[in-house]
């Protein structure tokens, strides 16, 4: 027979293993109910915050991406646009690196290199995963000084997070 | 009169301090994960640093036949050398291969079932913990 305190222990033990899988099942669920249809299906494959060997970077522009020097390419929705160009007003990322914005749509950008590509031929040739909802990604990619494109994912948050870009262009060669 | 009560009092008020102060610290790093896509990030770390100390915990307890001290805080610092490379990537650091070192930094990111796996194994983890904590606790 059981000793009535080992058998409180054991239903506390229970208990504990319950709640924490309860609570992080919740927390988890919370989480992935958060994200929107412009993030990756794959979370992993989102703001990874490594460098990829490489594959060369389709040209944007006669001019870009120019040999010897880093390139940052913004893929970015009309309606975002704006935002985006606001967080770019800042000098710090363009003294780094070249700066583009590509745009699935109309729209330009003061000041930095705008593409407009109603189709979205450059995300796909960028090698840019889906978004969850389909449509053009959000997000951006880095090409290093030989040409490769070393860095790429989704970031619908992006004008946000321009700290983390900078980052990864200072780790690009 | 006065002397019994403190003295049963103190120890459990300090567990009970440790355990908030672990689960405050777990809270802040959860929210310094900025932005929703983020937060996968801290799962990972989370269910990998923590399973690691637990089966640790798990381990000692077996060995000694007694529960862990702190059994909260043992998870936090798996967890906090998990995510190591995190904080060296909020200074300006960004994630190479090489920081696979801690707890698989990198790769465990991208494991088939990606966090779900992460959190069916530290319920697992969790369970042998408890399983030996029971045992030591038996006559």
């Amino acid at each position: 027979m059981i000793p009535e305190t080992t058998a409180t222990t054991r239903r506390s033990l229970i208990a504990a293993w319950v709640a924490a899988a309860i609570v992080l099942g919740a927390l988890m669920a919370v989480a992935r109910a958060s994200e929107s249809g412009l993030d990756d299906a794959d979370p992993a494959q989102q703001r990874p915050g490594f460098l990829h060997a490489g594959a060369p970077a389709p040209r944007l522009t006669a001019a870009l991406p120019v040999a010897g020097r880093r390139t940052v390419v913004f893929f970015v929705r009309p309606k975002g646009l704006d935002e985006v160009c606001r967080a770019l007003s800042g000098p710090q990322l363009a003294e780094r690196a070249d700066v583009a914005v590509v745009v699935s749509g109309p729209g330009r950008c003061d000041g930095v290199t705008t593409v407009n590509d109603p189709a979205a031929r450059l995300g796909r040739s960028y090698g840019l995963r889906r978004p969850r909802a389909g449509g053009p990604p959000v997000g951006y990619a880095v090409i290093d000084r030989r040409g490769l494109i070393r860095y790429r994912t989704l970031d619908p948050t992006v004008a946000d997070n321009l700290g983390e870009v900078d980052t990864i262009v200072r780790a690009v060669p | 009169m006065s002397g019994a009560r403190p003295a049963t009092i103190r120890p459990s008020l300090r567990l009970c301090l440790w355990c908030a102060a672990a689960v405050v610290v777990e809270v802040a790093l959860y929210l310094s994960y900025r932005g929703h896509d983020a937060r996968f990030h801290w799962f990972t770390h989370f269910y990998v640093g923590s399973s690691t100390a637990v089966v640790v915990m798990a381990a000692v307890t077996a060995r000694t036949g007694r529960p862990v001290r702190y059994p909260l805080v043992w998870p936090l610092l798996g967890h906090l050398f998990a995510m190591a490379p995190d904080l060296a990537f909020a200074g300006g650091v960004a994630h190479k291969r090489w920081m696979d070192v801690f707890l698989g930094h990198i790769a465990s990111h991208f494991v088939p079932g990606r966090n779900l796996t992460w959190y069916a194994v530290f319920l697992v983890a969790l369970a042998l913990y408890l399983v030996a904590v029971d045992r030591s606790r038996q006559p």
